[in-house]
């Protein structure tokens, strides 16, 4: 079996008014439209990853959250009606996916090793959370990929920023490791807005786009200048500074995708790709997409694992 | 007064899933003994706020006839799934939905099948109305609401129920201590997470006992910090606004850990 290899990393938001703007057969609402930018982002990141052809689709969702360490969905196949637990009326969407479970388990059993508290979800009946629906709908609507679904164990919220993201980053490595040793190519998708100050109330036509502005000044411009450093490829920077935008701009990147991602991925410093960015009830969401095949990254694999996996944006908080 | 039961119990599901778990059946048997003292008080409908439904726009309120699925918790699945089959009194839930202007609220019915129902809802619902016979109002936590906000849509919600002529029971569903131990441990010996977080739950039993709301007022914000109390006890609050800030000493049916968060059963006198 060939080693395995991570052929790119997308930041892929979720908010659910991008599918009930595209009115898929499988939503239940019907709109005249709206967010069309974030959408014609989402079409381009489309073809990119139908380029890719990728074997499995990882992707780690703030909306499944768990307290007690960091799950992974371990059903062969998993239907049913999702609905919108704050957006109903946008939302009801029927869904069928498949999971690759032989990989959820090495994702599992690596992260257990690396010294993470980990378990696998095998109950055939679980409803799959909204934001792993969203961004895999929006990312890849033929739902003909298999999938890994990974929970948000909620340590950044709980303990604090840094100590969470200490461990989405184990998980991150740990992640490359079970994708490197079960021979996928995969793409790591992660479902999280950037700046999250969003409206408290919903205009009368949800897809009035009138509406539809940065909530918060101070929240969109931390997003373009976060955005800007990733068009660079200043990871360091962004990594640098992702604990202060988190706080300054409520970011949804606390949850742990984005930190996840790019410690898979080695943290490398190439320019992401800009797909898009748009609000949605005033949040901000970047569709962006690092592409470790373009930069000649994902060939590397055997040189560049062992560095990788010895860089870390949030080491070990050391304890008294 | 058209108040005639009141009580706060736990939304963990650990109880309802796995109360062969002798920790965990002390809760559920504590449920249960609160679920025959509702019934035996005759309500016409339960009036519940669940600190585990969250909403972040409009305060939210149930306008589905009835409710009927399965569900599966996020994090406890592995010990089975949730059946529920709840009736709804949707005209003083419309009515509810209305009324919340006149506190400066902003609300709206949700009426969708499949609607993710959260587990505090459900495991109350089965305890407290076992055989799904009385309908109920249910309430969701506004993430940006405060205590008083809560207080005050308690309130609003009994003085609806009042206008209409139904008789009521209050239920606010939410746990007491928030810490939940973060690693595996054997659920046979659980315990409460920390000593503070023990003698937080047992001084706000004592109190709540005591029906010292005066008491109360002044250290449950304390409580809901040092103690990462769920939810900032709102769904205390919620009980407390139906009651008129008023009532004259409760019974604790059962008090424990779940996972190391704090649980307790409690039947207000009223
Ligand atoms: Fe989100």
């Amino acid at each position: 079996m060939a080693q395995g290899r991570i052929l790119a990393g997308f930041l892929a938001p979720h908010p659910p008014h991008l599918v009930y703007g595209e009115n898929p057969p499988q939503n239940e609402a019907r709109s005249e439209g709206g967010w069309e930018p974030l959408r014609w982002a989402y079409e381009r990141a489309r073809k990119s990853l139908d380029e890719l052809k990728p074997d499995v689709l990882l992707v780690h969702s703030p909306h499944w959250i768990t307290q007690l360490g960091h799950h992974f969905l371990g059903v062969r196949t998993l239907r049913g009606k999702s609905v919108d637990p704050i957006f109903p009326n946008l939302f009801r969407y029927n869904f069928e996916l498949s999971v690759d479970v032989e990989l959820a388990e090495a994702c599992c059993a690596e992260a257990r090793e690396a010294g993470l508290v980990t378990r696998m979800m095998r109950n055939p009946n679980f409803r799959v959370d909204y934001g792993t629906i969203v961004t895999l709908h929006m990312i890849r609507p033929q739902w003909d990929i298999p999938i890994v679904g990974i929970s948000a164990n909620n340590t950044p919220y709980y303990l604090n920023t840094k100590e969470g993201l200490h461990e989405m980053d184990v998980l991150g490595k740990a992640t490359r490791r079970a994708i490197e040793r079960t021979g996928r190519r995969a793409v790591l998708l992660a479902s999280n807005t950037l700046s999250h100050w969003h409206f408290h109330e919903e205009p009368a036509v949800p897809e009035d786009m009138s509406k539809e502005h940065p909530q918060n000044y101070e929240g969109y411009k931390w997003d373009m200048r976060m955005i800007e450093l990733m068009r660079r490829g200043q990871t360091r920077e962004v990594f640098r500074l992702l604990p202060q935008f988190i706080d300054e701009a409520f970011a949804e990147v606390k949850s742990g995708a984005f930190t996840w991602m790019f410690s898979a991925m080695g943290y490398p410093e190439i320019p992401g790709e800009l797909h898009g960015y748009g609000t949605v009830i005033g949040t901000g969401n970047a569709v962006m997409e690092w592409n470790l095949v373009k930069a000649g990254l994902a060939e590397a694999e055997q040189v560049l694992g062992a560095a990788a996996l010895s860089q870390s944006a949030f080491p070990a908080p050391s304890r008294g | 007064m058209t108040i005639v039961a009141a009580f706060l119990v736990p939304g963990s599901p650990l109880p309802r899933l796995k109360p062969d778990n002798i920790p965990w059946g002390r809760i559920a048997a504590g449920c249960q003994r609160a679920g025959r003292a509702l019934a035996a008080a005759r309500p016409d409908v339960i009036l519940m706020y669940s600190s585990q439904w969250f909403a972040v726009l409009d305060e939210l309120w149930q306008t589905r006839p009835r409710l009927a699925g399965v569900h599966v918790d996020e994090n406890w699945y592995e010990y089975g799934d949730l059946p529920y089959d709840i009736k709804v009194d949707t005209e003083l839930a419309h009515a509810c939905v209305a009324a919340t202007r006149r506190i400066g609220v902003a609300s709206r019915g949700v009426n969708y099948d499949g609607f993710p129902l959260d587990s505090g809802s459900i495991v109350a619902s089965h305890f407290l109305n076992p055989e799904g016979a009385l309908p109920l109002v249910m309430a969701a936590n506004n993430l940006y609401h405060s205590a008083e906000t809560t207080e005050r849509l308690g309130r609003m919600a009994a003085e609806v129920a009042h206008e209409q002529g139904r008789r009521v029971a209050i239920v606010g569903v939410g746990g007491l201590s928030g810490s939940i131990f973060r690693e595996e441990i054997d659920i046979r010996s659980d315990r409460i997470a920390s000593h503070e977080d023990d003698r937080w739950n047992r001084r706000i039993l004592d109190l709540v006992e005591r029906a010292d709301v005066a008491a109360l007022r002044t250290e449950l914000p304390q409580f809901a910090k040092e103690a990462r109390a769920d939810m900032g006890f709102k769904h205390f609050y919620w009980i407390l606004g139906a009651l008129q800030g008023k009532f004259y000493g409760a019974r604790t049916h059962a008090y424990g850990p779940v996972y190391g968060s704090g649980a307790a059963v409690v039947e207000f006198t009223i």
